[in-house]
């Protein structure tokens, strides 16, 4: 039984360092263009897509009830009823590429750049 | 160790796994890193002591009441399943370093992290089925180093001095 730390411990450190960087590099968003719209799932299906250029406030119910506020370009879950309510600490998105997670709902918002794949809003 | 004393220590580990994970959710981790799923866990000190002073079976029996005990006692369906899958998985990676014998408690117990946040990333995915929420994971991972050094250093100390004491108990050697 080996309770001192030993050398191997450090190739542990190193090893999940690594595993950190490539998984962190694999998900870095492909595109530094302005946030454009926003992508709402549920239970892995496309709710809604909003435009961010549009200020807007509506509410995703499941299991819990978010609460989604669009200003100013940013998005943000701004109340919800979620045990933890880690998707409202994540604040205010306005990067291509970021997400916020209500792993309680189940809601994902995705949010993305460009602008000519998407010119309706629907909901 | 008789089977008797075996069975009480593992009633006795579970107990305690319970009591940890309940009193872990008192620390407001989440407001010093503000990700989801994050915590200390504090209750994977109880399963690598079983693994060190138990069978790795009796580690497996501990594990799956406590999952289902902690949805009970406030978690919900989506934390079990997301307990369930990062401590099988944790487990799993935590007997295979021990066999390997070159890492020690420490080193077992930060692979044992790693492999629990893998665990629920992937049981969130399938949840959401969405790749997207691995984005969290190196957040994650670098947490699980921090806490893995944590609570393996409780689990040496604690290692320290079990041993001894069980084998000065009624029943046998461990």
């Amino acid at each position: 039984m080996r309770l001192r730390f030993q050398k191997w411990d450090i190739a542990v450190i190193a090893a999940i360092l690594v595993m950190a960087l490539a998984v962190f590099a694999a998900f870095l968003p492909r595109e530094d263009a302005p946030a454009a719209y926003a992508e709402i799932y549920q239970d892995g299906k496309l709710l809604k897509t909003v435009m961010l250029s549009e200020d807007q406030e509506f509410t995703v119910t499941g299991r819990y009830t978010n609460t989604v506020t669009v200003c100013d370009g940013k998005i943000a879950v701004t109340h919800s009823d979620c045990p933890g309510g880690d998707c409202v600490s994540c604040g205010w998105l306005d990067g291509a590429g970021r997400s916020i997670v209500c792993l309680p709902n189940a809601l994902e918002i995705r949010v993305l750049a460009g602008s000519g794949d998407v010119d309706f809003v629907v909901g | 160790m008789n089977k008797a004393k075996e069975e009480s220590l593992c009633a006795i580990m579970l107990a305690l796994a319970l009591a940890l994970s309940y009193m872990e959710r008192l620390i407001p981790l989440q407001l010093v890193v503000p990700l989801p799923g994050i915590k200390l866990g504090l209750a994977n000190i109880v399963t690598l002591v079983v693994l060190y002073t138990l069978k790795a079976r009796y580690a497996f029996l501990i594990l799956v009441p406590r999952c289902c005990f902690t949805a009970a006692f406030g978690g919900g369906a989506t934390g079990f399943w997301f307990s369930l899958c990062g401590g099988l998985l944790a487990l799993i990676a935590m007997i295979l370093a021990k066999r390997a014998t070159c890492f020690s408690v420490y080193g077992v117990s930060m692979i044992g992290a790693a492999a629990h946040n893998i665990g629920q990333i992937l049981a969130a995915m399938v949840m959401m089925s969405s790749v997207y929420i691995g984005a969290y994971l190196p957040y994650l991972l670098l947490v699980a180093i921090v806490t893995g050094l944590l609570t393996g250093g409780i689990c040496a100390g604690v290692l320290r001095v079990l041993p001894k004491a069980l084998a000065s108990m009624p029943g046998g050697k461990p």
